[in-house]
């Protein structure tokens, strides 16, 4: 396996990313908006006392690292897996000497990387104008790394197996549309998932998307309980080899009648 | 006269050109529900924690809510395609066809704003209709004639207020070409997606003042539950008319700068 072509192709699409930095810096500006609408909901709500458990203050410190982690795992890379095979484009991917999933996790990381670069001053800021109250410890620390690392893996792959889809269908990119509303309403946006309504609550505890997003803030701010955890943590790892093992038998499916000219 | 009669000549073109794509309807159909049942649920998760949000009630922020989809629906029904083909991506001024436009016997700014229509927009009105009745039927006060009629002119401002700050973003094409102005601008919007008053002060001030997005869906729903001051009124109908004449001054004077693109 070729891995230090991958790590080239990697770093040439990072530096080629930099050179359209503010295109992306406007890109993830929207991406930010709906989260920080309802922090500013939440918070406002919440008033001088408490809400769901929260105070204003660490409703603030909840939603700002929820911005980090939903940038952290949003796949943008999925939107264009569709193009990239009704295109053509895919026979580039085919040709070079290395494992054709080294592309999309080329634009991943460079995706990462521009955006992060305007995300995080701009989290600071927020950090400081708003002052947000965060208790946590080291454990728990290590713990959300942990489940945001795993949380990457299940979105990013959730994403490639819908993307995949455009081998059969033009519309594949229907289902990522209806995988971001369905992150929002479930993956702890719209709110903390404690906080929805029990329909939503224990659906949201099933499905992966919490796993994607909202998890991993739960454990930060300690509103899991130990029992809570563990199975939050064994949803989750079941999804992600899910999301692995369904990209790959898609993949091999979707390759074998792959057909395109050119390119 | 004779600008309706090409407005529905406009109309008949749009609706030719749009059925030809048959498979588009079923993927819009989605958005426009997503988009709908996301926003509604959205209110419904906050109500289900709390009676009351800073003054506001269930039905009255569903309100807000129901003119917001309102005022985007007649945005994608001509304003925004039509200013799109304009100055959006590969838009006229882009690909230099403006020259052709610029040759027409009648007002640049009028072919701008109206000449290409998006019918399946029609729907959205539909929706954002339905959410308004549903959230006036479920206010604890009676609807009077003099709220609706209120409502109803309001919301006309407020819709002019909108197409005057698109118009204004779209004339910046002339020095800038790109869509990133008015991609801010969407993320901005989204603000108005609930009530003025439940932002922090200086969010309200900047929505009011510098970006007036929050005056655009806020003030409708204040005249709907009654109790929007005349005041107000004159308000929004100054605005309204400043915004328009200021925006229509500065695309005229934008369009001298234009230098054509073909050789």
């Amino acid at each position: 396996m070729n891995h230090r072509g991958g790590w080239a192709l990697i770093k040439s699409s990072w530096l080629s990313w930099m050179q359209y930095s503010s295109f992306f810096f406007i890109l993830v500006f929207g991406w930010m908006i709906t989260p920080l609408i309802y922090m500013l909901v939440w918070s406002g709500a919440a008033g001088t006392g408490t809400l769901g458990g929260l105070t204003s203050g660490e409703f603030i410190a909840y939603y700002l690292i929820l911005i980090l982690v939903n940038q952290l795992t949003y796949s943008q890379t999925n939107w264009t897996v569709g193009d990239v095979i009704r295109m053509g484009d895919l026979n580039h991917w085919l040709l070079r000497p290395m494992l054709p999933l080294y592309n999309p996790l080329a634009n991943e990381v460079a995706g990462k990387v521009v955006t992060m670069i305007f995300v995080i001053p701009i989290a600071s800021i927020l950090a400081v104008v708003l002052r947000p109250e965060l208790h946590t410890t080291w454990d728990k620390v290590v713990l959300s790394l942990l489940a945001l690392a795993f949380a990457w893996l299940l979105r990013f792959f959730w994403g490639y197996w819908l993307a995949l889809l455009a081998f059969w269908t033009a519309r594949a990119d229907a289902l990522l549309a209806l995988q971001d509303s369905l992150v929002f309403l479930m993956a702890g946006i719209v709110a903390p998932v404690w906080m929805l309504p029990a329909g939503f609550k224990l659906a949201a505890s099933v499905l992966p998307f919490r796993f994607m997003v909202g998890f991993p803030v739960e454990i930060l701010l300690g509103q899991i309980s130990r029992q809570d955890l563990l199975i939050g943590f064994v949803y989750q790892a079941i999804w992600a080899v899910f999301a692995i093992l369904l990209s790959a038998f898609i993949w091999r499916l979707g390759i074998q009648r792959y057909t395109a000219v050119g390119g | 006269m004779r600008y309706l009669r090409l407005i529905d000549r406009f109309i008949k073109v749009s609706f030719v050109e749009e059925v030809s794509y048959r498979a588009n309807f079923w993927i819009n159909l989605l958005h426009s529900l997503l988009n709908l049942i996301t926003g509604v649920l959205g209110v419904y998760v906050i109500f289900g924690q709390i009676d009351t949000l800073r003054g506001w009630s269930y039905a009255e922020t569903l309100s807000v809510l129901g003119v917001y989809l309102t005022i985007q629906a007649l945005r994608n029904l001509f304003i925004g395609p039509s200013l799109d083909a304009l100055a959006g991506m590969d838009g006229e001024v882009w690909s230099g066809n403006l020259d052709f436009t610029l040759l027409r016997p009648m007002s640049i700014q009028f072919l701008a704003s109206f000449r290409r229509w998006r019918l399946f927009a029609l729907f959205d009105l539909l929706l954002g209709l339905g959410v308004l009745v549903y959230a006036a039927i479920s206010m604890d006060q009676a609807l009077s004639i003099s709220n609706i009629a209120m409502f109803l002119l309001t919301l006309l401002f407020g819709a002019g207020i909108l197409y005057a700050i698109l118009l204004a973003f779209s004339a910046l094409v002339f020095w800038s070409p790109g869509v990133m102005f008015m991609w801010i601008f969407d993320g901005v919007f989204q603000l108005a997606r609930y009530p003025l008053g439940l932002y922090p002060g200086w969010v309200r001030l900047a929505l009011t003042w510098i970006i007036p997005v929050g005056v655009i869906t806020t003030i409708p729903a204040q005249a709907l539950r009654g109790g929007l001051s005349m005041e107000r009124l004159a308000f929004s109908l100054v605005m309204a008319v400043i915004l328009i004449l200021c925006a229509s001054i500065f695309f005229r004077a934008a369009l001298r700068r234009y230098a054509s693109a073909s050789s």
